[in-house]
C-alpha cells in the first residue's frame, strides 16, 4: 500500500515544460510583411512545438487557397508562413479549432 | 491626408457612440463645467471620422495654438449631446414600431397594444428614476436606520466621492489626444516617407529611437530618419496604415494603463520598460518591442547566391 502524499511530485513540472517549448512569452504572434510590388507574407510564430505545423499548414493552404509553408528558425521555432494578408483567417482558424486562446494571438502589422 | 485631418489616436473603430451609460452622462455634464478653460477647442472634436468639417475647420486653430508652442495633448471631450436624455430611447421605440406598421401588414391591434404597454412602462420608468434621483439627492439613506444600505447605494456613494474629491481624475476616462496626422507620402515606388516623424515623437514625449523600433518591427520592414529629420521606410504604406500602427503605440507605450492620462513618462530599468504615470501615479511595465521572426523576401536568386 502506498501513501499518496509521499509520491514525489513536481507540481511546476508542466510550467518547466512549457516555458522551454515557447522561446517566447507563450503568445501567437501574427505578422504581415510586404513583399515585392503589392504583394503581402502573413507569418505565424510561437505555436506549440506539440503540434504538427506540417499539417497545420496544409490545412490553411486548402481553407484559405493560398500558398504555405512551414520554415525552420533556430530561435523561433517553426514558423508558419502563408502567402498574403491572412491575418484575420489564420486567427479566427487558430481560433476555431482551438488550437489558440483568443488572448494568447498577438496581430501586429498595419 | 484625406480623410479626418485631426487624428485621434484612441479612435476605437467607431464603436461606443450610443452607450447610454449615465455615470458617463454625469461625468459629462461635469467636465463641461470643469474644462471651460480648454474648451473652445474642443467643442468640435468628437473624433468620429464623419466630422470631417468641423475637424478641419478646428485644424487651422490647432495649427496656430501648436506655434505657440502650446502642445493641446490632452482635449477633454466635448459636452456635446453624446448620451442622449433619458426619453429619447423610448420615443424612437415607438418609431420602429410606427414603421413597422407602415411596411408590414401585421394586425393593427397586437401592435397598438404593445404600444401601450411600451408607454405604460416608459411610465413606469420615469417614475422608477424620480424615486432614484430623490435617493441620490438625500444620499446615505441608510444612517440613522437599521437597515443595511445596498450595493447600488455603496456604488453611488463611492462615485459621488470620488467625483467630488477628484473631478480630473474621474474625467480623465475621457481624456483623448488630439494631434495632428501622420504625414504619408510614397516616394518612387519602393519607400514611403512618414515626414513628420520627428513632429510627432516630440508630440508622444518619447524618443524617435523608441517608436522607430516599434513601427519598423509591426510593419516588418526597415528605414532610418534622413537629414530632414523624416522618416524613410521600406515599402509602400498609406496613410491610414501608419495611423493604425500610431494609434497601438500610443495605447502600449504612452497613455496610462490604469487612468488612460497621456501624462505619463517611460522608464528603462534592467532591460525592461515601465510607464509610469504623472496623473494617477501607476507605474507599470510594458511590452519589450520585438521584430520577432523575419521571412526571407528578397530575390531567391540574390538569397541563393548569399548561401552558396
Ligand atoms: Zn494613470
Amino acid at each position: 500500500m502506498s501513501i499518496q502524499n509521499l509520491n514525489t511530485y513536481d507540481p511546476f513540472a508542466d510550467a518547466i515544460k512549457s516555458s522551454e517549448d515557447d522561446v517566447q512569452d507563450g503568445l501567437v504572434h501574427v505578422r504581415i510583411q510586404q513583399r515585392n510590388g503589392r504583394k503581402t507574407l502573413t507569418t505565424v510564430q510561437g505555436l506549440s512545438s506539440e503540434y504538427d505545423l506540417k499539417k497545420i499548414v496544409r490545412a490553411c493552404k486548402k481553407e484559405f487557397a493560398c500558398n504555405g509553408t512551414v520554415v525552420e528558425h533556430p530561435e523561433y521555432g517553426e514558423v508558419l508562413q502563408l502567402q498574403g494578408d491572412q491575418r484575420e483567417n489564420i486567427c479566427q482558424w487558430l481560433t476555431k479549432s482551438g488550437l489558440v486562446k483568443p488572448e494568447q494571438l498577438k496581430v501586429h502589422g498595419f | 491626408m484625406d480623410d479626418d485631418m485631426v487624428f485621434d489616436p484612441s479612435l476605437k473603430k467607431k464603436k461606443k457612440k450610443k452607450t447610454g451609460f449615465d455615470i458617463d452622462a454625469a461625468l459629462a455634464g461635469e467636465q463641461g463645467e470643469s474644462t471651460s478653460v480648454e474648451a473652445p477647442a474642443g467643442t468640435g472634436d468628437v473624433d468620429l471620422p464623419e466630422d470631417d468639417n468641423l475637424d478641419l475647420d478646428n485644424f487651422g486653430k490647432k495649427k496656430k495654438k501648436k506655434k505657440k508652442g502650446v502642445f493641446n495633448m490632452e482635449e477633454l471631450e466635448s459636452t456635446l449631446p453624446e448620451t442622449p436624455p433619458a426619453e429619447e430611447p423610448e420615443q424612437q421605440e415607438d418609431e420602429v414600431i410606427d414603421d413597422l406598421d407602415l411596411d408590414i401588414d401585421f394586425s393593427k391591434t397586437k401592435k397598438k397594444k404593445k404600444k401601450k404597454n411600451i408607454e405604460e412602462l416608459v411610465l413606469e420608468d420615469d417614475k422608477g428614476e424620480d424615486q432614484e434621483n430623490v435617493e441620490d439627492v438625500s444620499g446615505d439613506l441608510w444612517s440613522g436606520t437599521d437597515r443595511d444600505y445596498t450595493y447600488d447605494e455603496l456604488l453611488e456613494r463611492v462615485f459621488d466621492i470620488m467625483r467630488e474629491k477628484n473631478p480630473s481624475m474621474v474625467s480623465g476616462k475621457k481624456q483623448k489626444f488630439i494631434m495632428r496626422p501622420p504625414q504619408v507620402v510614397r516616394i518612387g515606388t519602393k519607400k514611403t516617407s512618414f515626414a513628420n516623424f520627428t513632429e510627432i515623437c516630440k508630440t508622444l514625449h518619447r524618443q524617435p529611437k523608441h517608436l522607430l523600433d516599434f513601427l519598423l518591427a509591426e510593419l516588418g520592414t526597415s528605414g532610418s530618419v534622413d537629414g530632414n529629420s523624416q522618416l524613410i521606410i521600406k515599402g509602400r504604406f498609406q496613410q491610414k496604415q501608419i495611423e493604425n500602427v500610431l494609434r497601438r503605440y500610443i495605447k502600449e507605450y504612452v497613455t496610462c494603463h490604469t487612468c488612460r492620462s497621456p501624462d505619463t513618462i517611460l522608464q528603462k530599468d534592467t532591460r525592461l520598460f515601465f510607464l509610469q504615470c504623472e496623473t494617477c501615479g501607476s507605474r507599470c511595465s510594458v511590452a519589450s518591442i520585438k521584430s520577432g521572426f523575419q521571412a526571407v523576401t528578397g530575390k531567391r536568386a540574390a538569397i541563393r547566391a548569399k548561401t552558396a
